[in-house]
């Protein structure tokens, strides 16, 4: 990965990419599975007008330490007017405390922000593994490899000089992709502290149990950070 | 304009009213209770009514050690028509000399008392001792966990076979384990003793092409197949869809049982039939005759 940060982040330096990277740090936690501290970096680049790269880290504290989450995407842009692109994007999480870890390809065509809304749809293959390569970014032979249907429509409904809010739902992000069991919920807002940074937050919940009608929230997870704009 | 916009104003509040009309008719024509669904009592809760130790634990059913079976299946799913197959599973427990089986929770559609009553009466006609968890549909009207474990005892507990085979049975009725019996549950795991099965509602793993009928928590799903894994699980069992597969996720069988609904999902009514001879256990998947 960095081998591709690098040269993408002396183009940024010299001025011919657009850069955007942020920190945060947050909880996420369910109910008898798991609760821990987040801490989180990202970046999104644009070394070309059709080309937009992504990345990010995630660490966990206090359950499952240490590595949680890497993920790289590739976007290229087919429609710029309806913010139209397909993005391939690879993730890894892993939870060390138990031994487990999953990777993922995700193939999504997004569009948006249109309207304030942003929409995408696309599919993922996920390899979990388990035991001694748990922690493997190359392990995709998996027994437990599966496709899932992956989708997201978001409404940015505020959108002021200063801040905006932004809520819908959405089944990935950056380093999640969710399994057709649950219902994800999100909203996100920020505001700008200064010309090019911004304080930056995020909630997220799913809704489970509904294939059963038996609806519960489940899971829940909180971050705030900021955002330096290149 | 004004009469214009005034009888389009009118169209509107009329189109409102009959969603709403709609909608109620659709709730009240509901056999489930809704109310009840919203308040019930969480697995959280269930599960410490279960180890609260008030509650008698299943004891094991005598079998020969060296030679046994029994069946597993989920879903009877005894509707208003009080339907299901357990006629034609009785003649093959008796066929096919069953000691005993398990059934995987919804043992009723919509969980009236009346259902309640035909599906015990119906699985008392089989003719063999059996052991029951919960499902979802079994917690769909008022006091219904109430007349569960009146009826059949705790949801999530374990039993020894023969001194050879553990069952690990678990509420999964709402999707989720909870922190409470997912410790239990993880105790249980660790004994090294015996063969270990777990028999719950619903699927860890069905498959690479899963739908929605699954534990609902990604995290959650790791979590378990990695302590199955560790600790040398033979299989997890589940119900909740009306079909059979058979999976193998490392040394670990996933195995969703089939059915004895009338109404089915996938396929015919299925169930699967464990052989332990001595001490070796295996299994076949039988479609019901």
């Amino acid at each position: 990965m960095n081998r591709l940060l690098l040269p993408l982040a002396l183009l940024a330096a010299v001025g011919h990419a657009g850069v955007s990277s942020s920190a945060s740090l947050g909880y996420r936690g369910e109910p008898g599975v798991e609760s821990k501290m987040l801490a989180v970096v990202q970046a999104d680049i644009e070394p070309l007008r059709f080309l937009k790269i992504d990345a990010g880290l995630s660490f966990n504290l206090f359950e499952n330490n240490g590595l949680g989450a890497a993920a790289l995407g590739i976007g290229a842009v087919l429609f710029r007017p309806a913010g139209l692109a397909l993005r391939l994007a690879a993730q890894h999480q892993q939870w060390n405390g138990w031994r487990a870890g999953e990777n993922r390809l995700l193939v999504l065509l997004e569009a948006g922000p249109l309207f304030g809304f942003d929409a995408g749809v696309g599919l993922v293959r996920r390899a979990p593994l388990f035991g001694d390569d748990y922690w493997s970014l190359f392990g995709w032979k998996s027994d437990a490899a599966e496709w899932n249907y992956q989708y997201r429509l978001r409404w940015k409904f505020i959108q002021r000089e200063n801040w905006w809010l932004r809520a819908g739902v959405s089944t990935c992000d950056r380093f999640l992709a969710h399994t057709p069991q649950q219902f994800p919920l999100e909203a996100d807002g920020g505001y700008r502290l200064r010309d090019k940074l911004e304080l930056i937050a995020r909630a997220g919940t799913a809704i489970v149990g509904y294939s059963g009608g038996l609806a519960s929230f489940h899971e829940i997870e909180v971050t705030a950070g900021v955002k330096y704009v290149f | 304009m004004s009469s214009r916009s005034s009888s389009s104003s009118k169209e509107a509040q009329a189109r409102k009213f009959a969603l709403v009309l709609a909608l109620g008719l659709v709730l009240s024509s509901c056999k489930w209770d809704l109310w009840a669904i919203a308040a019930r009592p969480t697995v959280e809760e269930r599960v410490k009514d279960n180890l609260s130790g008030e509650m008698p634990t299943p004891g094991p059913v005598h079998v020969n050690p060296y030679s046994f079976r029994f069946a597993v299946f989920g879903d009877p799913q005894i509707g208003d028509d009080f339907e299901s197959t357990l006629g034609r599973f009785g003649r093959e427990v008796a066929d096919r000399s069953i000691d005993f089986f398990c059934v995987l929770g919804d043992l009723t559609n919509d969980a009236t008392s009346v259902e309640c009553e035909s599906i015990k009466a119906q699985l008392g006609r089989v003719g063999a001792p059996y052991y029951t968890t919960i499902g979802n549909h079994d917690l769909f009207q008022a006091g219904a966990w109430g007349r569960f474990k009146e009826e059949y005892g705790p949801s999530c507990y374990a039993v020894v076979i023969a001194d050879r085979i553990k069952l690990i049975f678990l509420d999964t009725a709402d999707g989720t384990i909870g922190p409470t019996q997912f410790d239990w549950f993880e105790s249980e795991l660790q004994d090294s003793g015996y063969t270990k099965l777990v028999l719950t509602h619903y699927p860890v793993f069905d498959g690479g092409k899963p739908i929605m009928g699954r534990l609902a928590s990604d995290a959650e799903r790791a979590k378990v197949q990695g302590r199955l894994e560790r600790n040398g699980a033979y299989a997890w069992c589940a119900g909740h869809i009306h079909g059979l597969r058979d999976a193998r996720v490392g040394s670990v069988h996933h195995l969703t049982c089939g059915a004895m609904a009338q109404e089915l999902d996938y396929g015919e009514p299925a169930y699967v039939l464990f052989t332990c001879v001595s001490g070796s256990l295996s299994y076949e998947l039988v479609k019901l005759n």
